[in-house]
């Protein structure tokens, strides 16, 4: 009985198809090996797919989705959502891979987190153009990355923080700890305080991207710190709940706020003057933009060789940072016109 | 065993429910569904919640659960990682770090449940907490690239399958095994139905009852270091609401909340229906702000239909 476990299970063994080997690299592992398909004509049957978690984050549904399908109804092409109403890496994952056996002619992932890596691997090797967007995914084979830099809008947000405080007192932060984009985002907040000794940063906290728990986590900090000279914002609800905090406690510009996103909630709390400055991310276009590399990869619409798919070549810029956009009492209006227009 | 009985057993409705939802689907999508990679990829993809699944039923057979899962899925995997990228070691060691550091969760949750009296609820629910903290702390923004050796474990594929649906058939079909057949695992039935009855027929309830939250948190341990392997990333936001999504799988597979119900079968069938359904949504293009009321309707349908059919046969 022993003897025919061991077989059994030595067959499995042996048997085993080992993983493929990657070497470490920033996007790409081999461009030779990049290849995907391509056609001349359009269909309207032709399908792009947006692939995200959380799909009914107002963030994402007012900004990148609108964008998208905007995009799709442009170029006469169907368009596509999908991915888990939670904040579900492992859904968005087990999403992409569903996807894939359908092989659509292009895929737009959202960047949320390192881990999707692999997922995306098996969307370029089954050929199908593939473009992260938002955040970076490092050591995904990926063909473009087009989206935001969000250590410089950590950096942003300290040196605008460091200067609303006068370079020294308390500086906290808040967004969603253990999230590579928003991590990167406080070592940028952290790096740029750092150059100025008077200022004390006491330390970054989860507001697990709620804007209850980003209102109670500030209060705490009111409380804890009567000092508190400012505190920094870096996800789309962390603003709003330190706003109402700060209202609350009646420390309205003696607390400084600055944060991220630049949605009508936000923009009109900077016309109040409770949040101070805003760092916005250029959403629209890099997803617009993200869907256009998509089609020109499919249908060659810029040719650099006779076949750029097997000449191994990606007909599209690798890696594109669409850039911040800066907002404060002196532009908001601007901001405020243009969300009152949609 | 008579057609009304075979319609009365969960197991069996459920299989046949799964079945007709196949034969629709093959018929509604004829060129995405019926695939190997499809098939491939939904039987990878249940395989995590289905091991987690396997020690949520034994729980739910003696009448507990544990709302910890989720956070022990990523702190398995985390504590593996960490060791692993930071301090080089060994990529075994390292797993036995991760499921060493599961069994002691489940051991602590076993014996302020059943020695010191806590309410499972609460005592869970506040180890969830923890736990996911912990693993916050490893994990931060995520670990990766790991040893070889350790990826190997959850992307090397066998007969077209990657590794971990074979650990999932293994794990279903050993303890499927020990439940149906060993006096040990028989006694949850008896513990979940009447536990007064139980210790009073000389069952060891308390111990029995911290195995049960140790075994839950072994398989849970398992999951977290397979699914860290298989994404080659040690994450600390995995397994968020999986322990909803679990319990939602047992059930529809035949166990109870009140406790003495269900089958190890029960819960693979269960994960399957669900990844069934969400394969459909996919597969469908059905936007993702109805996905959530979709699946909620098929659940109570699913329940409800199997409600209405045991009644009908017990008149």
């Amino acid at each position: 009985m022993h003897k025919y476990i061991l077989f059994v299970l030595s067959l499995f063994v042996l048997c085993c198809e080992p993983p493929p080997r990657y070497e470490s690299s920033n996007y790409t592992t081999n461009l030779t090996k990049d290849k995907f398909v391509t056609t001349n004509e359009v269909s309207p049957t032709e399908e792009y797919v947006m692939i995200t978690t959380a799909v009914n984050l107002p963030l994402y549904v007012s900004h990148d989705q609108k964008a998208f399908l905007q995009w799709g109804k442009k170029m006469g092409v169907r368009t596509s959502i999908l991915g888990p109403s939670e904040w579900d890496v492992p859904g968005q994952i087990a999403t992409i891979e569903q996807v894939i056996p359908g092989k659509p002619a292009g895929l737009l992932i959202n960047g949320t987190d390192p881990g999707i890596a692999s997922a995306i691997k098996k969307a370029v090797a089954a050929g199908i153009p593939t473009v992260v967007y938002d955040s970076e995914i490092p050591n995904s084979d990926r063909h473009s990355f087009i989206g935001s830099d969000w250590y410089e809008m950590g950096r942003l947000q300290g040196e605008r923080m460091a200067s609303l405080i006068g370079g020294k007192g308390k500086v906290a932060c808040m967004g969603i700890l253990g999230m590579e984009n928003m991590e990167a985002g406080f070592k940028g907040l952290q790096d740029a305080l750092k150059k100025f000794p008077s200022i004390e940063f006491i330390g970054k906290y989860d507001d697990k991207a709620n804007v209850e728990i980003a209102a109670r986590l500030t209060a705490d900090l009111l409380a804890a710190h009567p000092d508190l000279a400012g505190i920094a914002g870096f996800d789309s609800n962390s603003g709003p709940g330190m706003a109402l905090s700060v209202k609350e406690a009646n420390k309205k510009g003696k607390v400084k706020l600055t944060t991220v996103d630049a949605e009508p909630e936000h923009l009109q709390l900077v016309k109040e003057g409770v949040i101070s400055f805003l760092v916005g991310q250029k959403r629209e276009l890099f997803t617009w933009l993200g869907a256009q590399f998509l089609y020109d990869m499919r249908h060659n619409t810029l040719p650099l060789s006779t076949n750029d798919a097997r000449a191994g070549i990606v007909p599209i810029p690798r890696t594109v940072i669409t850039g911040s956009i800066e907002i404060d009492l002196s532009n908001v209006d601007f901001f405020l016109q243009n969300a009152g227009k949609k | 065993m008579q057609i009304k009985e075979r319609l009365q057993d969960r197991v069996f409705s459920l299989a046949a429910s799964i079945l007709i939802l196949c034969i629709i689907m093959t018929f509604i999508f004829p060129t995405q569904f019926p695939t190997v990679e499809n098939f491939s990829q939904l039987l990878l993809n249940l395989s995590i919640d289905t091991i987690v699944a396997v020690g949520m039923m034994i729980l739910l057979i003696s009448g507990m659960f544990d709302l910890s899962v989720g956070s022990i899925v990523a702190f398995s995997g985390g504590l593996a990682g960490y060791l692993m990228y930071y301090h080089d070691v060994n990529f075994l060691i390292a797993i036995v770090a991760g499921l060493s550091g599961s069994v002691l969760i489940g051991f602590v949750n076993g014996w302020l449940i059943a020695i010191a009296g806590i309410n499972p609820m609460i005592q869970t629910l506040a180890m969830m907490g923890i736990v996911r903290g912990l693993a916050l702390m490893l994990s931060g923004a995520g670990i990766q690239n790991f040893p070889y050796n350790f990826i190997y474990i959850g992307q090397s594929k066998l007969l077209g399958l990657q590794a971990p649906v074979w650990y999932m058939i293994f794990i279903v079909l050993m303890f499927s095994f020990l439940v149906n057949r060993t006096v040990f695992f028989r006694r949850y039935y008896f513990i979940g139905g009447n536990e007064r009855a139980a210790k009073l027929s000389g069952i060891q309830v308390e111990k029995m009852k911290i195995w049960a939250f140790v075994i839950s948190a072994t398989l849970a341990g398992i999951a977290g270091i397979l699914l860290s392997s298989r994404l080659g990333a040690a994450l600390s936001t995995s397994g968020r609401g999986l322990e909803l999504r679990v319990i939602t799988a047992v059930i529809l597979g035949g166990a109870s909340l009140s406790g003495g119900f269900g089958k190890i079968f029960g819960a693979l069938l269960g994960a399957l229906f669900m990844a069934l359904i969400n394969n459909l949504l996919i597969i469908g293009r059905v936007s993702g702000y109805w996905q959530e009321i979709i699946l909620g309707i098929v659940l109570i349908v699913a329940v409800g239909l199997d409600q209405w059919l045991i009644r009908k046969m017990e008149k």
